[in-house]
């Protein structure tokens, strides 16, 4: 009895110490996390409370002003519309281009020609986009030579689809390495097997490509979500603070109330923001588990 | 277990490694911060005579300024020299005889005697020509660049003047350069700058062909010719003993004076140029061992061969950095005490020109320990003044001022406004603000401004207070008060415009804006009309912008589109200081004059009774009010100053709003619009400057035809006008640059016939609304 509670006892304290010892491994990205996100984000919550500058208590008043202030639904429809529309048809495409260049003798050179809009700088991509969709630009001259009337591209509802064209293709190379990185870890085997049996390029596909890329297909996902926000500095280095309304987007809207003291409304607007946030990925993390267990 | 122990150790390690890096990353500021101890005599190689001391921990000694009282008008100084037996002379003209001559000082400049006048049978006989540059040698002798008037053309001969005063000619020719004249109204090649650093020779520079003659004095002989292809206007040379130094925009080359050959450039000194600005002037005390001289950057000193050039006297703490301060010679008297002769309306405003002395002091800090941020967006020379004079003033407070949007930069104002909120967030901000180009209400609605409806009251002036009262609250508190503004005003003859006529009436007449650029036109009337179309609820009324765009356009008439490109190079940005001035209404006096356009209308920001009249005269009915617009008797506040809420130095910064709402600081000689102040006001359009004076003005029209008038003092019946004026001002002009930029791209869109009114009024609405809705 007594050797049983000391032997209890040792596993007990062996499993706090193993668990210590986990808990000291991470503590220094803990801590970083901590520091540079976890704190701060405590802050946005307390000042989403408080006046601007002065820090008064103002209660749900920023909450309410946020929620009826027309700028923020205007950029965070834009936002949705955005993400919902170019995140399905960036993840297709880059798995059309992955699946393509994967069985590809070339797969691996194309691959980092996809690449390569990555590696341009956001300052050049928006002075190609300068370039190519100015009302007098080169698209323009290119109509006019086939005897089309020609668009003020940038300042008219097609901003918003040059901006997600722009978001594709700049983003596009990355999916696909994502892609062909699931791709290479699904065994050749179950192919060989499933041929054997008498499976086609399609049935392969279908029952054992895509279910083996599930797992990818959430990281995918997530990722392109962060990338879409970050699609705002083409369209800032285009168009600046206000650009056509199809294409303000929420930093758009944060860049301006930051320049303007309104820490206030950007406050509330950030916890709003990343409730929304948090919300879609547990979502989507949950609908994941639950395939997976399925 | 060795080895899970190691691994251990080896964990704890790399932890604490990430955690100290982590942690040492966040630190403040890093120690590897240096100083030029506020300027004064550090670096390697620092004269002996200034070192700078430590006391207390602080650095101590600093050469002070003082204006030197010499007893004498000088309405012009050519050179000044330390002669080898140890007196300073300098040749100046005379502003109450109007004659050249030359004083001397045996007590470092304390006390000035005339030694001599020109000669007046050459040099001061104005019907045979004038004195254009003259240098003293060590020796105590002058060489005179003499403008000889020659029928209708000008010659140019060289004077040598013995320490007497005895005239003797120099047999030297400057040679014709390339694109001389030879009609009968023929100017001959002029020399731009002459040195006379030994008794023997004498140098001149030749602009039009980049050359240097070395001419022997005796016989006017061509010693040596240095020639560049710098492609500069006055060539920038200097002279030290036996080195000839000219300067261009990034290196400065040297010759040797005896041999005439080119020396090796010195990395040192080319890097000191760059970094302290063009030389102004030069002097040295050792034979041309070493070079003192001043730029913008303040007074430096380099050793030839030296491996660092020492700022002695930083030019932001004094005269030196000042826009309005133009060196015309230095006289290093020891290694303490030197004087500047310089052009300066500041140091004195009947002439123009005044004479400093700077002594060093070692019980003075070297940087004063309060420090004050004055912070703009755009660069300002006006402000740079401000804070120069500030200075001389406070000796206790170095004001550090900073323009956001520096020049070249290629910052937006965005991104510098954003810089901006975030140093004055973090507590780094600046302590007093000067808001042109800045979202005036929005700070002050914010909370970042303090109240200085007080400090006004301590700064003892009398102000329009209609104009300072631009910004002031429902509580009555000022927050940002303009220290100058503009008035639009509009200059026609009578067929045009009739006395105070409002904007229905003025714009029901067609062609009232001929040869007008549509962009400038449209920016003009913003400031007229922009603040009529706001609401209560901060919306803009858009019935009353079509409105304008509509009745704008009959005014207009039909666009002219050989004006397109004209106009595109014309207007480039909206508020800095260069296209500011082409909105000025003193940009179109002579293009109404001359008939090129019927009326002229735009920002007034100064006034030139003479000019005004001229043209009120060549009009036959010209006639000069304000100019209509939508909303009633507007003004443009500029130069808006305000104090951050978070300032670190709140005293100094009041003391500094002081100053520049003091009547002293008021009567500077600016630009950037009218005082505030009822006496500077008067002052600054009262022409006093003119009184007993014969200044005449001549001005060629496209056609050959020419307008000559006189600067005069401005009658007392137009200084009353202009003050009522002044005084009946009630409207702020509507200063926002998002929305301005809106209806100056659509209306001058209206203004081409490109778009209707209604068309550009629903895309300005378009544009602004997602601003007026955050």
């Amino acid at each position: 009895m007594r050797n049983s509670f000391w032997q209890r006892e040792r596993k007990r304290k062996e499993k706090v110490h193993k668990d210590m010892r986990g808990f000291l491994w991470v503590l220094p990205s803990f801590l970083g996390v901590m520091v540079f996100y976890l704190l701060p984000y405590a802050d946005v919550v307390r000042r989403s409370f408080l006046g601007a500058v002065d820090n008064r208590f103002a209660g749900l008043a920023n909450y309410k002003t946020v929620l009826g202030n027309t700028a923020f639904l205007l950029a965070a429809r834009n936002t949705l519309l955005f993400t919902l529309l170019c995140i399905p048809v960036l993840i297709l495409v880059a798995l059309f281009c992955a699946v393509a260049l994967y069985k590809s003798r070339y797969g691996g050179i194309i691959k980092s020609a996809f690449l390569m809009p990555m590696a341009i700088p956001a300052v050049s991509v928006a002075l190609l986009w300068r370039v190519l969709f100015h009302s007098q630009g080169i698209v323009n001259y290119w109509l006019e030579a086939l005897g089309m009337a020609g668009n003020d591209w940038m300042n008219t509802e097609n901003a918003f689809w040059i901006l997600l064209v722009s978001y594709i293709w700049k983003n596009l190379g990355y999916d696909i390495v994502l892609w062909m990185a699931g791709l290479a870890g699904i065994s050749t085997n179950i192919y060989e097997a499933a041929r054997v049996d008498g499976a086609g390029e399609g049935q392969c596909f279908f029952y054992i490509t895509l279910p083996n890329l599930k797992p990818s297909l959430y990281t995918i996902t997530v990722l392109s979500f962060l990338n879409s926000f970050k699609v705002f500095r083409e369209a800032y280095l285009v168009a600046g603070d206000y650009p056509h309304e199809s294409i303000y987007m929420m930093q758009h809207l944060f860049n301006n109330w930051f320049r303007n003291f309104s820490f206030d409304k950007m406050a509330a607007a950030a916890v709003l923001e990343s409730v929304v946030l948090l919300v879609l990925i547990l979502l989507l993390q949950k609908a994941w588990d639950s395939k997976d267990l399925v | 277990m060795k080895h899970r122990n190691l691994r251990r150790a080896a964990g704890l390690l790399l932890a604490a490694a990430l955690v100290i890096g982590t942690l040492c990353g966040c630190s403040g500021k890093g120690s590897g911060e240096t100083t030029d101890g506020g300027g004064e005599g550090t670096g390697s190689g620092g004269s002996q005579g200034n070192q700078t001391q430590e006391a207390g921990g602080q650095a101590m000694g600093r050469f002070l300024e003082e204006a030197v009282d010499t007893g004498i008008c000088f309405a012009n100084i050519y050179d000044m020299q330390k002669l080898e037996d140890g007196s300073i002379r300098l040749i100046g003209e005379d502003g109450d005889t109007e004659k050249d001559g030359v004083w001397e000082s045996k007590d470092d400049g304390k006390t000035w005697n005339k030694v001599f006048d020109f000669p007046a049978e050459v040099l001061t006989n104005h019907d045979k020509g004038y004195v254009n540059h003259a240098a003293l040698s060590p020796g105590g002798q002058i060489v005179c660049a003499f403008n000889e008037i020659v029928g209708s053309g000008v010659h140019q001969a060289l004077y040598l003047l013995d320490k007497e005063g005895k005239a003797s000619k120099i047999p030297f020719e400057v040679p014709k350069a390339e694109d001389d004249q030879t009609d009968d109204f023929a100017i001959s090649n002029l020399i731009s700058n002459l040195q006379f650093p030994s008794d023997e020779w004498v140098l001149l520079a030749d602009s039009a062909l980049e050359t240097v003659y070395q001419v022997s004095v005796p016989d006017g002989s061509l010693k040596h010719t240095y020639e560049t292809d710098m492609g500069l206007g006055p060539m920038p040379m200097h002279s030290a003993g036996n080195t000839l130094i000219l300067q261009d925009e990034s290196q400065a080359l040297l010759y040797d004076l005896q041999t005439g050959e080119r020396k090796d450039s010195e990395e040192a000194l080319n890097k000191g140029s760059n970094e302290n600005g063009r030389f102004s002037v030069v002097d040295t005390m050792d034979r041309g061992e070493s070079i003192y001289s001043i730029s913008p950057g303040g007074l430096c000193r380099y050793k030839f061969g030296g491996s660092v050039m020492e700022r002695l006297i930083d030019g932001s703490m004094n005269s030196l950095g000042s826009p309005t301060f133009y060196p015309i010679a230095l006289t290093m008297l020891d290694e303490q005490n030197f004087l500047v002769a310089a052009e300066d309306a500041n140091a004195n405003p009947e002439t123009g020109i005044a004479l400093l002395r700077y002594t060093y002091s070692a019980d003075t800090l070297a940087k004063p320990d309060k420090e004050l941020k004055v912070y703009s967006l755009y660069d300002n020379k006006e402000i740079r003044q401000s804070v120069i004079q500030f200075q001389k003033e406070h000796t206790d407070v170095y004001v550090n001022y900073e323009a956001g949007l520096a020049e070249d930069s290629g910052m937006m104002v965005s991104d510098t406004l954003k810089t901006l909120t975030t140093e004055i967030m973090a507590g780094n901000g600046p302590d007093v603000l000067m808001l042109d180009g800045m979202p005036v209400e929005t700070y002050i609605e914010k909370g970042i401004l303090k109240d200085l409806s007080a400090l006004l009251k301590e700064s003892g002036g009398s102000y329009f207070e209609n104009i300072t009262s631009a910004y002031q609250d429902g509580q009555g508190q000022v927050c940002a008060v303009p220290a100058r503004f503009k008035i639009p005003m509009i200059q026609a003859e009578g067929a045009y415009y009739t006395q105070d006529e409002d904007f229905d009436a003025f714009t029901a007449r067609k062609d009232t804006m001929v040869n007008m650029y549509p962009k400038t036109v449209v920016e003009k009337f913003w400031f007229t009309c922009g603040a009529a179309w706001r609401k209560d609820d901060k919306t803009l009324d858009e019935a009353k912008i079509t409105e304008f765009l509509t009745k704008l356009k009959n005014a207009y008439g039909e666009y002219d589109s050989s004006l397109d490109e004209e106009s595109t190079l014309e207007y480039s940005s909206t508020t800095n200081n260069e296209v500011v001035s082409k909105l000025s209404m003193g940009s179109g006096d002579f293009d109404l004059a001359f008939g090129r356009c019927h009326t002229n209308f735009g920002l007034r920001e100064s006034m030139d009774y003479g000019m005004q009249n001229e043209v009120n005269k060549k009009l036959e009915d010209g006639i000069i009010g304000l100019m209509p617009g939508q909303a009633d008797r507007v003004f443009v506040p500029s130069m808006i100053f305000g104090i951050s809420n978070k300032a670190a130095q709140p005293e100094a910064a009041n003391e500094f709003i002081k100053y520049v709402f003091s009547k002293e600081a008021q009567k500077l000689s600016q630009s950037g619009g009218f005082p505030v102040e009822k006496e500077a006001f008067r002052n600054a359009i009262d022409g006093h400057v003119y009184e007993g004076k014969d200044v005449s003005f001549a001005v060629g029209g496209p056609r050959g035809e020419i307008i000559e008038y006189d600067r005069e003092p401005t009658p007392e019946k137009e200084i009353a006008k202009m003050t009522e004026i002044a005084e009946s001002l009630i409207t702020p002009a509507f200063q926002d640059d998002v929305i301005k930029d809106a209806v100056i791209e659509q209306g001058a869109k209206v203004l081409k016939g490109e778009i209707s009114p209604e068309e550009a009024t629903a895309a300005i609405i378009k544009k602004v609304n997602i601003y007026l809705a955050e």
